[in-house]
């Protein structure tokens, strides 16, 4: 089984060691998150999902937007 | 189920060359909206959790290919759509915040530097010197992270920290080609005890993203 922090070969990536856990990290926390009517079935990811609307994101992630938006709502 | 899954935006220029293919060898494609490029394909959905590993690789090389070229936006790689016309509507409501970025980053690139706090061994001892040695760290890590911010002044177009439980992520902007002073400064930077650093990137500059472009108000979606 691969390692967390095992260096994978990539094209187009720096000479530094980029290991795979950097890269899932980048790939599903860092971006554009798309809000929509989405199924998700994922096992062993940490993704939430809200109602009609889908966030797909990390909980992490997911956290700190719904702390953000429920402070916005305080504030309107 | 057929959805359509967005990988990055970036603006079109002269010479500019589209990775072989997609997730799992699927065709690419572009929407464009004025200079705005979206590059998507289409992907079963939902994805089996024994392919995930496999498709954040294949992902992360369309994405960096395209951002060899310049400034990309990625998106998330489980951030799908329902159709393509859902994409079109979305290039289009949102193709002048994206450009406004993405001219903003285009010669940037983000650099990381993690700081965590090294795995110890359990002591027995009370919660007060738990607590001790818990403020230590976190003074040492903001000292260390106002020290990256200092030795990188003149380097640095923009710099953010995230804190988590396990320590601290420093973000620093700096301009492409720029990457290998970013590590041999920060590098030789001393750690604080019990702390260790490492350095990645480049990367695209999505901490770096205007909210608007981040977390978009949907269109075209139900």
């Amino acid at each position: 089984m691969q390692n967390d922090f095992e260096p994978v070969a990539l094209v187009g990536a720096s000479d530094q060691d980029i290991s795979l856990l950097d890269i899932l990290d980048h790939v599903l926390n860092a971006g554009v998150i798309v809000h929509g009517s989405l199924v998700l079935s994922l096992a062993g990811v940490d993704l939430v999902y809200v109602g009609l609307n889908v966030v797909l994101t990390s909980v992490e992630t997911a956290l700190r937007t719904l702390r953000a938006e429920e402070k916005k709502r305080e504030l309107s | 189920m057929t959805k359509v899954l967005a990988y990055c935006a970036f603006l079109n220029r002269p010479g500019i060359s589209l990775p072989e293919h997609g997730l799992g060898g699927a065709s690419l494609y572009e929407i464009a909206q004025n200079e705005l490029r979206v590059l998507w394909s289409e992907v079963e959905w939902p994805f089996d959790s024994s392919v995930l590993q496999r498709y954040a690789v294949e992902f992360h090389k369309v994405v960096s290919h395209m951002f060899s070229h310049g400034a990309v936006v990625p998106f998330r790689l489980l951030s799908v759509f329902d159709h393509k016309q859902a994409l079109t509507d979305f290039v289009f409501a949102h193709h002048a915040d994206f450009s406004e970025d993405l001219k903003r980053l285009q010669n940037l690139v983000q650099m990381e530097c993690v700081l965590y706090f090294k795995p110890q061994a359990p002591i027995d001892s009370s919660g007060t010197d738990y607590l001790h040695r818990k403020a230590e760290l976190l003074r040492g890590s903001e000292a260390f992270v106002a020290e990256v911010r200092k030795v990188l002044s003149t380097l640095s177009h923009g710099l953010r920290t995230r804190e988590s439980k396990n320590g601290s992520r420093i973000f620093v902007l700096v301009e492409r080609g720029n990457e290998h002073k970013f590590h041999s400064i920060v590098q030789n930077l001393p750690v604080p005890e019990r702390l260790s650093r490492r350095l990645s990137g480049p990367w695209p500059a999505a901490e770096f993203l205007s909210e608007a472009v981040k977390v978009p108000n949907m269109v075209g979606q139900k």
